[in-house]
């Protein structure tokens, strides 16, 4: 880290330390989806989010090096996604024990047998489906909350179902909490506690489906709820090294339908991305990083 | 403890002339620690995973290395102290199994993060420390009673090798009675009873009072303490099957039953959902799926198998959709035999195509007790009273291999549903069902036209075990059928679902291809093979390379050597479109490739593509060079090596250092490739500690200490391999682990205990007739190397008491022989006044135990179960010149002592 950075941040997080906890609970300015957050080098978007969300330097720093690395590893791709993942707030979604971790390359757990995955997969699922503002999208697998939390800055309507009652709930009261200080975007997520497997056929159907917990087969009805030409991503293994299916509802010209399986790649076989770290300014292909 | 030297007879102040209770004491020890080590076993696979207990006991074992040092180091503490030390050992045992049992449930640890999560790696350090601290002080105990019993070490010897393995049939009755969070009370049974029986056999009255108190307090403290404290009786990660269904909100358990085939629960909720490899098409060839149709069972908490409900005739459209119905496309009211029950998914597709009938087989006991429960019964349907279907209650495989019988249609679908999906990895366990030979006995059982279908999960990406399953086939097929093998095979392929192959005897028709080709197009499923498929093998060896940059590629500069963009690369049949390149900075991006051509996806996507050139290579030539240049291990399975596991090439594991995450599902084999190190280190550094104590001082009046060392090195090794192996193959006999192992463990110990007690008989003529003893064990081992596998296949048919029976009788031979060597050498070392080698000897043997049970799995896995008998066959071998270096005669006048 540059001695400029660092004096920057840590008087940053000096003074952020020193505000009563009511101050720092509300945003300074009231949430813009679409504010242009600078993600063209690391300072201003610090002084940015710290002016416009009033967010934690320590976090955003952790947030923007993550993203570089993203960016590097073509985790995320257009400004938009770019932009979304800068927006979320992370940290707000992990375990408190987990804190020191929440931008780190990896799964962590979240309770209840369910863990909140990686921000390479979060931003690779993502990106993959490119959601478009004003589509529906459906999460099925609330979990840590992350993921809509991060389509919420995508378009304005997300609905996720979580079929662990405790964690629906705990999960629900995060967004409330986040609504109150100010995170008005999280109002475009509506949850509720059922089983994902019949989909949310009130609400559908959906452009867009995130699948994010186990199952043999692809739920019938989440197709059913798919609407034609939509895209449905579910990931597939063991945490950690999972690969990501993706469903295409096509409509042939006799509009029957025909379901195509793929993965996120369309057909190509991606080569073993190392983690990768920054050193200084550089990011630096690594293991073990 | 001062108190108990003090109330000793002085008449029995050694143990040179141990008297029964002695004996006894020393068996129900013994006996305790081996029940101890499969109690932790449980404990583990219901709480977390069953190979950590393996890792975690294994390394524990060790135990038995280090009090050897600290006995070495101090021997003259302990020549003097020994009464007050044994009694302070014994006392602990109990109160350490509970203490430390306690505290690891609250430090529990998660396989699944242990690369991510730094915290993870020491829990598992402190679960193999505490989990340490009991087996260090039986240890203790059973060393300080060897040192001072030296001469009369055959029969000691004898006690704690049949205190031992009748423990584990012990322990293998008890787990009828206790269930996983009850079952350390068995050992804490037997150690009450042989401590008690110890300060009895003293005559150490005050002792008596204080083993009974502590042994009060130690059970009652197991039993309560967990509930008093709110700390788990058994901390099960909520990330075992089971979790997840109590977490379920309207989950409820319908049935439990426990055994030495696994704890069986099955649980009933409306949010349980099953129906491995649906066709993606149901959604719209179906009016309704049918729902709550399901109740989960589950084994040690993993899980679960689908249990389906009886379904309503109109809801019966639904198996049209599910992989194992594609035998019935073709075959019209069959006669079918479903290899494994399992949750019974197989069975009920099976009555719903119009079989005549249905033979099914199921080797758990306990699977066809719970679905004859009357809760059961009620939610099946009782599929087992269906008059047109017959059970077998063993191996299908054994009963195909063995019956007059021939059957239109042979089913083995799914018969892991859970085992290839397992977060966390699966473990290095026998497939015996999918093996060459299994393969073979389908065939031959197959009446004319007859066709065997075998479904298997795709889940994996590259493809591992499906590769692996297609080259068994397609070789069993050759074998079977040498000219006609390319038109008996069809196989498809769902993109990480599921992958079907059919096989018929006497090749598929042109009318049936064209019948199972429409099918398949109507539920969307991939084409992998079928006679007379057209193929372009032009991107094949794009393929293979992309595969293995896509696992140990540098990573450098990934996307920009992906296919699309290589111009220098052969055409890729499986670019869809050169211009479409998802990881392109572009926006909007991946919708645009979605799109691309007028076309959802690629037209081939690799892993089909892989299938069709594995199937290609193995019908018609090129297989071994595709195989080699393959990222991951193809080969088939065969009996000798019956794994879809360890799928990582030998030559390739240093190389996965750097990427763990990558092998998630190869954990299995990973940890025990670190068992082995860890194991290889410490023997290393035992072995050298001497060197420190003073190796030259002390050994200086012993001659032959290298010579020694490699005696009982071998001797270590040996034993452990034959043992472990054996399980292993004995699993094809007795259909579980669990009980091959009991049942091993135990005839083995009795057996070498005998053996050992038998030993006094050619001491004095040991010179000449141990080096027979080890020849024939050499000669033995060999032998059951390659003439076992027919021998159990037989054995594996008959009722299951007999079964028993009759591995219990087939280990004898050797592990009689095996008992000896060990005592014979014991025997010696202390006749010739090598005292300190006595004891180091112990310690040797102890490491190598552990070094050679964590090399089973790979040796198995790389060179086949055979190999492991001839390895130990080996070891054996090269104890015979080192058996000599043990009779070298001490430097100094030794004290001859007159034997026991």
């Amino acid at each position: 880290m540059k001695r400029r950075d660092f004096l920057t941040l840590s008087a940053g997080a000096a003074a952020f330390s020193i505000l009563p906890a009511t101050v720092r609970a509300a945003l300074p300015v009231p949430y813009d989806r679409n504010a242009e957050i600078p993600f063209k080098d690391k300072k201003s978007f610090i002084d940015w989010m710290v002016a416009n969300r009033g967010e934690d330097p320590k976090f955003l720093a952790e947030r923007f090096d993550r993203f570089q690395i993203m960016v590097y590893n073509k985790d995320v791709l257009d400004d938009r996604n770019k932009r979304a993942f800068l927006a979320t707030p992370r940290e707000e979604f992990v375990l408190q024990q987990n804190l020191g971790r929440a931008y780190d390359h990896a799964f962590l757990d979240i309770g209840y047998g369910v863990t909140i995955s990686g921000p390479h997969l979060v931003g690779r699922m993502t990106t993959a489906i490119d959601v478009q503002f004003g589509e529906a999208v459906l999460e099925v697998g609330t979990g840590s909350g992350y993921q809509s939390a991060y389509l919420a800055n995508l378009t304005d309507k997300v609905h996720t179902i979580e079929i662990i009652n405790p964690l629906a709930q705990r999960t629900r009261r995060t967004y409330d909490a986040l609504i109150d200080r100010g995170y008005s975007v999280f109002g475009s997520v509506t949850s509720r506690n059922a089983d994902g497997y019949y989909g949310w056929e009130s609400v559908g159907p959906f452009d867009k489906i995130i699948v994010t917990c186990g199952i043999d087969h692809i739920p019938p009805s989440l197709l059913q709820q798919l609407k034609p030409n939509g895209v449905m991503v579910i990931p597939v293994g063991p945490p950690g090294a999972q690969h990501v299916l993706k469903v295409i509802k096509q409509q042939l010209a006799d509009s029957t339908f025909n379901i195509v399986r793929s993965d996120i790649y369309n057909g190509k076989v991606v080569p073993f991305v190392p983690f990768t770290k920054l050193e200084g300014d550089q990011i630096v292909g690594t293991h073990n990083g | 403890m001062t108190a108990v030297v003090s109330t000793s007879r002085p008449s029995i102040a050694s143990l040179e002339a141990p008297r029964l209770a002695h004996y006894l004491a020393v068996g129900l020890i013994a006996g305790a620690i081996i029940a101890l080590q499969i109690a932790v076993m449980r404990v583990f696979a219901v709480g977390s995973w069953s190979h950590f207990g393996s890792l975690v006991v294994s390394l524990a074992m060790l135990g038995f290395s280090l009090s050897s040092v600290v006995i070495f180091a101090g021997k003259d503490w302990f020549d003097r102290h020994w009464q007050g030390a044994a009694t302070g050992a014994l006392l602990l045992i109990g109160p350490l199994a509970v203490g430390t049992n306690l505290i690891a449930q609250t430090v529990p640890f998660n396989a699944i993060f242990l690369v991510s999560d730094p915290a993870q790696k020491w829990r598992l350090l402190a679960n193999f420390l505490l989990y340490l601290l009991p087996f260090l002080a039986g240890a203790f105990f059973l060393g300080i009673v060897f040192l001072k019993s030296r001469t009369a070490f055959g029969r000691v010897y004898f006690a704690d090798l049949t205190g031992s393995g009748l423990a584990g049939l012990v322990v293998l009755g008890s787990l009828y009675l206790f269930a996983p969070e009850t079952i350390i009370v068995v050992p804490l049974l037997l150690w009450a009873a042989g401590s008690i029986l110890w300060f009895i056999a003293f005559g150490a009255w005050k002792s008596v009072v204080a083993g009974v108190v502590v042994a009060a307090l130690s059970i009652a403290g197991y039993l309560m303490l967990p509930g008093w404290l709110g700390i788990s009786d058994i901390a099960v990660s909520q990330y075992k099957g089971v979790a997840y269904a109590r977490n379920f909100p309207d989950g409820k358990r319908i049935y439990r039953s426990v055994s030495p085939f696994g704890d069986l629960q099955v649980y009933a909720s409306s949010y349980m959902h099953f129906a491995p490899g649906l066709s993606d098409n149901a959604a719209f060839g179906m009016p309704e799926v049918p729902a709550n149709t399901y109740v989960g069972m589950y084994r040690d908490g993993d899980g679960p198998e689908g249990i389906m409900r009886n379904l309503a005739p109109a809801e019966q459209v639904y198996f049209r959709f599910l992989p194992m119905h594609y035998p019935y496309v073709i075959k019209d009211k069959p006669k079918t035999f479903v290899v494994q029950f399992g949750g019974g998914i197989s069975t009920q597709a099976a009555l719903n195509a119009g079989s005549t009938s249905v033979t099914v087989a199921e080797s758990n006991p306990m699977t066809l007790r719970a679905f004859r429960d009357p809760i059961l019964r009620d939610v099946t349907g009782d599929i087992l009273a269906e008059p047109r279907l017959k059970v077998i209650d063993y191996d299908g495989r054994l009963f195909l291999a063995n019956t007059a019988e021939r059957y239109d249609v042979i089913d083995l679908s799914l018969a892991d549903s859970v085992g290839l999906s397992n977060p966390g990895g699966f473990a290095i366990s026998e497939k015996y069902a999918y093996t060459h030979e299994a393969m073979l006995s389908y065939m031959h059982a197959l009446a004319d036209g007859g066709v065997l279908s075998i479904t298997l999960w795709n889940k994996e990406e590259p493809p591992k075990s499906v590769l692996k399953l297609y080259s068994t086939i397609a070789e069993a097929a050759k074998t079977f059928d040498p000219k006609g093998a390319a038109n008996d095979i069809f196989a498809v392929s769902s993109y990480l679902s599921t992958t079907t192959v059919l096989f018929k005897r006497g090749g598929f028709t042109e009318a049936e291809i064209k019948t199972l080709r429409e099918y398949t197009k109507s539920m969307s499923w991939e084409e992998v093979y079928y006679p007379g498929m057209a193929y372009d093998g032009a991107g094949a060896q794009k393929v293979l390379d992309d595969y293995r940059a896509s696992i140990f590629g540098s990573g450098q500069d990934a996307t920009l050597t992906q296919p699309a963009a290589d111009t220098t690369a052969p055409a890729d049949p499986t670019a869809p479109n050169g211009a479409c390149d998802p990881t392109a900075p572009a926006d909007p991006t991946l919708d645009a490739c979605a799109g691309a051509g007028g076309d959802a996806g690629p037209q081939v996507l690799p892993a089909t593509e892989m299938q069709r050139m594995t199937w290609h290579a193995l019908l018609t030539g090129g297989w071994q060079k595709l195989a080699s240049d393959y990222v991951f291990d193809t080969r088939a399975l065969s009996n000798d090596q019956p794994y879809f596991a360890a799928y990582v090439k030998v030559a390739d594991l240093p190389r996965t250092l750097d990427r763990l995450d990558l092998f998630q599902d190869d954990w299995g084999y990973l940890l025990i490739w670190a068992t082995l190190g860890i194991a290889c280190i410490t023997a290393a550094s035992l072995v050298l500690l001497p060197v420190l104590f003073g190796w030259r001082i002390v050994f200086s009046r012993s001659r032959g200490k290298l010579g020694t060392i490699l005696y009982f090195a071998c001797l270590g090794l040996g034993y452990i391999m034959v043992e472990v192996g054996l399980i292993s193959r004995f699993t094809v006999a007795l259909a579980n682990p669990t009980v091959s192992a009991s049942v091993l463990i135990s005839s083995m110990l009795v057996f070498s205990g005998l053996g050992s007690l038998f030993a006094e008989r050619i001491f004095d003529r040991a010179r000449t007739l141990l080096p027979v003893v080890l020849l024939a064990v050499c000669v033995l081992l060999l032998a059951y190397g390659f003439y076992l596998s027919p021998v159990l296949d037989w054995i594996g048919a008959y009722p299951y008491a007999i079964r028993l029976l009759l591995c219990f009788l087939l280990v004898s031979p050797p592990a009689f022989l095996m008992g000896m060597p060990m005592a014979t050498a014991m025997t010696w070392l202390a006749r010739l006044g090598k005292e300190h080698l006595f004891v180091w000897a112990w310690g040797i043997n102890g490491c190598f135990s552990v070094i050679g049970s964590a090399a089973v799995p790979i040796v198995a896995t790389s060179f086949g179960l055979s190999a492991v008998l001839q390895w130990s066959a080996i070891a054996y071998l090269i104890a015979i010149p080192a058996f000599f270096a043990v009779l070298l005669p001490s430097k100094a006048p030794s004290i001859r002592l007159v034997p026991a």
